[in-house]
């Protein structure tokens, strides 16, 4: 019986997560995390209604509040076993264009929140193992001008996962990291407000990776940073249950 | 067997270390060296109690690091005594099961398995050993003895006593005015009875001067961790 965590659960990836876990056998209680009841509500109306599933409109960037979900969560169930930090933040700005507190909110929200919430989780799960995924981007891969807080919080994401899952090994848990591309979220759309959000990656091919990296499938792959991107000019197929690539299109 | 009580040794002050902190509170990968065994500890049922003594001083430090960790069995941080026998003696006084495990703060590799073979040893009294891999002659300036290496053991923690007589041993000890560096020679001094040597690891190294503390740090990655470091 196993208890998991899902941040950002109140759209983008982190519906599409939460949504394939509620699929998963393994998985009775399902802990949504978001600053939006509403959305959340949305989210929980798509899950298996067979799941034991709680919502909690919290604020990741308020640790004190972190601190007492967690804590509570983890008294109540015995320990948490898996934890998805999907929320992220992004207002993307040139150097010039960037203020101290853009800066300051991308990191709160996309490295300290993640630190915080690994931090409390980690108390319980370290008693009995677990699988922790973070959910960065492939913008903190490379260089993308005018993403500045942006794309530098996420390679520090990528290497928090990675120096993590090296030190949490001791307790028997494993660390992913995934780095989506292109992905049709509401995020996506405030980094690219142009784009064809039809054309790209879908949240729930990201869950689809996701949900087969907490499987037997992902045993070998903790401690990379694991790209999930759609190919250009190859078309993704618009996902129902399967994923599935389509031929390319020009 | 049981449930039994653990003293976990925390007094030192760290003059061989050559630092300001005592070293059971200094870091072997970003992680006190208290908390490593105090992982393991926590993660043992027969362990229904645990007593630390602690200088005076670093007390605090002690239960903040206890408290940051999130250990949830019954924690009692004591102020040590002016030697290690004197830190046992005041802390044996706070048991309340019939057998004690005796560890060291500073030996952070001692594994869950090692404390779990320890306390279902079939002989109340039962330690850790080795054998000594080296020469050992009797003297210091000028050889005095020989000494046969293959009777020798490298005594090591933890280590399990009927609470009750080692008790009674340190009570002894204290009024004689007699000093003993660890708990296995003191017993055997007042008893005479056997007490069991169980096979330790070379992992389940005591942490004293600063090679120590480098040493420590690649066992922990290598041994602890069991990841590959290329850089």
């Amino acid at each position: 019986m196993k208890t998991c965590i899902v941040t950002g659960a109140s759209r983008g990836i982190g519906r599409a997560i939460a949504v394939k876990l509620s699929e998963r056998n393994d998985i009775d209680n399902l802990i949504l995390v978001a600053r939006s009841k509403n959305d959340l509500n949305e989210t929980v109306k798509l899950m298996n209604e067979q799941k034991n599933i709680y919502s909690y409109s919290v604020d990741l960037t308020n640790s004190a509040e972190t601190q007492k979900l967690v804590h509570s969560v983890g008294q109540e169930f015995g320990t948490i076993d898996l934890l998805f930090n999907v929320a992220g933040y992004a207002e993307p700005k040139s150097l010039l264009e960037t203020t101290l507190e853009n800066w300051e909110t991308t990191y709160k929200v996309n490295v300290q929140s993640v630190f915080m919430i690994t931090k409390e989780v980690v108390k319980f799960m370290k008693k009995t193992g677990g699988k922790i995924v973070n959910v960065a981007s492939t913008a903190g891969m490379s260089s993308r001008p005018g993403w500045l807080a942006y794309a530098s919080s996420k390679a520090a994401l990528i290497s928090m996962s990675q120096t993590l899952s090296d030190e949490l090994a001791e307790y028997g848990i494993k660390v992913y990291c995934v780095s989506p591309g292109r992905c049709a979220t509401e995020l996506r759309r405030i980094l690219a407000p142009d784009e064809d959000q039809s054309k790209i990656m879908q949240p729930e091919h990201v869950a689809d990776v996701v949900n087969n990296l907490i499987s037997d499938h992902g045993l070998c792959l903790d401690g990379q940073n694991i790209v999930i991107r759609q190919q250009p000019h190859v078309q993704l197929q618009t996902v129902s249950n399967k994923t599935e690539t389509a031929s390319p299109s020009r | 067997m049981n449930r039994v009580s653990m003293v976990l040794l925390a007094g030192g002050v760290g003059k061989r270390m050559k630092m300001n902190v005592p070293k059971q509170l200094l870091t072997i990968g970003g992680k006190p060296i208290i908390a490593h065994v105090l992982e393991k500890i926590e993660m043992i049922d027969e362990i229904a109690e645990v007593i630390i003594p602690s200088p005076e001083n670093y007390i605090e430090e002690t239960i903040m690091t206890i408290n940051d960790h999130q250990f949830s069995k019954p924690f009692q941080v004591i102020e040590g005594g002016s030697s290690r026998q004197e830190s046992t003696y005041k802390a044996l006084q706070h048991v309340q099961h019939e057998h004690v495990i005796i560890h060291e703060a500073v030996r952070p590799f001692v594994s869950k398995e090692e404390f779990i073979h320890l306390i279902h040893c079939e002989e109340e009294n039962a330690i850790y050993g080795l054998d000594i891999p080296f020469t050992v002659l009797e003297g210091k300036e000028y050889i005095e003895g020989n000494l046969e290496r293959d009777r020798l053991v490298n005594i090591q923690l933890p280590q399990k006593f009927n609470t009750e007589k080692l008790l009674a041993a340190h009570e002894k000890a204290h009024h004689e005015m007699n000093e003993f560096t660890e708990d296995a020679s003191l017993y055997f001094h007042y008893y005479g009875e056997n007490i069991k040597v169980l096979e330790g690891t070379e992992y389940n190294i005591k942490i004293t001067k600063p090679i120590d503390r480098k040493v420590a740090e690649i066992i922990y990655k290598d041994y602890v961790l069991g990841r590959e470091y290329s850089e």
